[in-house]
């Protein structure tokens, strides 16, 4: 009964602390959906690739934005001509690597400010590696579905010969506002974006905001319900010894979270509250294990990302990701634990 | 969702009006959640759950809840009244439970939080997580703290960072401690040693790690219930236990006390 009472403390103590965070999450991915127009973030991203995966990681500090918001934005990004290295970078670190998640990530850890700069740096590295390991593959296309390839259109020939006036161009034409036409035989994604650059008024977008913060918060929050469930559930019903034995080995501890991210599937602005109730018991590599692999790819995840790329794709992603989480927090383990 | 042709094409009468169920299920989870968080700000049981320094986190959630629940229910009231089906207006979200399941569950847990009361956590809970007056790995050890006034003013958690930085029990001798927490009965030791315990929060509940003081009863003393809450005033002495030498409390003398509000340290 004790056990049962403790369990239930837990549980609620787990939701109020992370509540807070979700409403702020879903209220800064609500906003930004609505007010930030990412067809001018692109005019600005660098050419270098390495650059480009690094600015693509570091967008989370526009979009903060939690691993269930960052596939539709980086859905849009590919599917309005980013480069690979840009989407790539964004999918996997934007989660991770934003202020509402790093000031989650603080409040939780504020005794372990390591676990807090780990976090994001080792979500970083992985993130630019991965995406430069992508953007290798010239032609994304065989890897995304097929929706988004359409919307992609078919790849851009070769630039036009420099001498070649711009007005000179072969292709149907809708004339618009003075000086500018829309091509037709653009591809369909950016025929759109053209034709709809109207934004609605400023107030027929708030009630949109509110739509899309229940929205999420209800998708969320039922998410947040179950994670909240199982950490409550393993700190109580399965024996210490047992949890201490595996989350005080340097590699078993590791797996185990890594699991655990799999499976949790908690949304990255309150993960660090289900990790830390784990903080007495793991290794410090295996929380970092959990908080730098869970925001990149977990079982709700996968359903997500099946929107935007094939299943051969994911594997790659999910190897990668996992691989390098494992190798970097492991050495964490071994050479400061 | 809930738009059909004819809702949208006229105001018919009244009863032909589909009701907005969904939009209605949205506002009734956000109102019971801020209601559920309210109820715990209130009763004081956040502090069970809680560390005090995040607590307007909690008061910030539970108003904006309230807020978007009354928003929800005034635009359900509004496009009532004007006979329109409530249109809800989102793209770009990719639902990944089923939406009733989702508010059904929410809903569900929010029931439960009105009905069920928070219990602090107790000694079986301090035994079974490793009650000790050593600081482990991972335990909060502040770089500095600062003990004001005499000995008699340091609570159980305060005694406990002090041994961590100088754990020698015989400095401690013949200082006076006065100190209040709850008995845990710690399996091995003599008749006459209980534990003097509290939890420690550095951040919620989910966190929350025990310390103790052994304290030595006086002679023909009847072992208190574990969990019973107690103020202990006594003697700091060096006693061995299992072997090793320990500060302990002597020449105590127990009052019993009524649970804090506040249970925890922090």
């Amino acid at each position: 009964m004790t056990q049962l009472n403790n369990g239930i403390t837990l549980f609620f103590s787990l939701l109020i602390e992370a509540m807070p965070f979700l409403l702020i999450g879903v209220l800064f991915s609500s906003l930004l959906l609505l007010f930030v127009d990412e067809q001018k973030l692109l005019t600005v991203i660098p050419k270098n690739v390495v650059l480009a995966a690094l600015a693509g990681s570091l967008m989370g500090f526009m979009f903060p934005v939690c691993e269930c918001g960052n596939v539709p934005v980086a859905r849009r990004l590919l599917s309005k001509g980013a480069p690979t290295a840009v989407a790539i970078g964004f999918l996997l670190a934007a989660p991770a690597v934003n202020p509402v998640v790093f000031w989650a990530t603080w409040i939780a850890f504020r005794d372990q400010p390591e676990i807090v700069f780990l976090r994001l740096g080792f979500t970083l590295f992985i993130a630019v590696a991965i995406a430069l390991i992508f953007s290798a593959q010239a032609d994304m296309r065989p890897f995304l579905q097929d929706n988004l390839t359409r919307l992609m259109g078919s790849p851009q020939p070769a630039p036009v010969e420099p001498e070649v006036s711009p007005l000179l161009r072969s292709g149907t034409f809708l004339m618009q506002a003075p000086g500018q036409v829309l091509q037709l035989d653009a591809p369909p994604a950016q025929v759109m974006a053209q034709a709809t650059t109207v934004q609605p008024p400023l107030v027929a977008r708030l009630p949109l905001v509110v739509d899309n913060m229940v929205l999420e918060l209800r998708e969320l929050g039922a998410v947040l319900v179950i994670g909240s469930a199982i950490a409550a559930f393993v700190q109580v019903a399965i024996p210490r010894e047992v949890i201490l034995n595996l989350g005080q080995g340097p590699v078993t501890s590791i797996l185990a979270m890594m699991v655990l991210a799999l499976v949790v599937s908690i949304c990255s602005t309150v993960d660090s509250f289900f990790a830390l109730s784990f903080a007495s018991t793991f290794t410090g590599g295996a929380l970092l294990a959990f908080l730098v692999f869970g925001p990149m790819i977990d079982l709700k995840n996968i359903g997500l990302l099946l929107t935007v790329f094939k299943g051969r794709a994911i594997v790659y992603l999910f190897l990668l990701a996992a691989q390098l989480t494992f190798l970097l927090t492991l050495v964490m383990n071994l050479y400061t634990g | 969702m809930t738009s059909t042709p004819q809702a949208n094409r006229s105001s018919r009468p009244a009863a032909r009006r589909p009701v907005p169920w969904q939009a209605l299920l949205d506002a009734a989870m956000l109102l019971l959640w801020g209601t559920m968080m309210l109820r715990f700000a209130v009763t004081g049981k956040l502090y069970l759950l809680l560390h005090p320094d995040y607590m307007w986190l909690a008061y910030l959630a539970l108003a904006l809840l309230l807020a978007m629940g009354i928003v929800r229910l005034g635009q359900v009231g509004l496009s009532y009244r004007q006979g329109r089906a409530v249109s809800f207006r989102s793209q770009e979200h990719i639902a990944l439970l089923p939406r009733q399941l989702s508010v059904g569950l929410l809903i569900a847990i929010a029931i439960f939080g009105l009905i069920y009361t928070p219990r602090p956590f107790a000694s079986e809970t301090a035994f079974q997580r490793g009650i000790t007056d050593v600081l482990g790995q991972t335990r909060s050890r502040p770089q500095q703290f600062s003990l004001g006034g005499t000995s008699g003013d340091r609570t159980i958690v305060d005694w406990v960072r002090t041994l961590n930085v100088y754990p020698e029990p015989d400095a401690y001798q013949g200082q006076t401690a006065k100190v209040t927490g709850f008995v845990t009965h710690i399996p091995g030791w003599p008749e006459n040693m209980i534990m003097i315990s509290r939890f420690v929060l550095t951040c919620c509940a989910a966190d929350a790690y025990p310390v103790g003081l052994p304290v030595e009863l006086p002679a023909g003393t009847a072992p208190p219930a574990a969990d019973t809450w107690l103020a202990v005033e006594g003697r700091m002495q060096t006693t061995v236990l299992e072997g090793k030498r320990r500060l302990a409390i002597g020449s105590a003398t127990l009052t019993e006390i009524p649970e804090p509000r506040t249970p925890y340290e922090y």
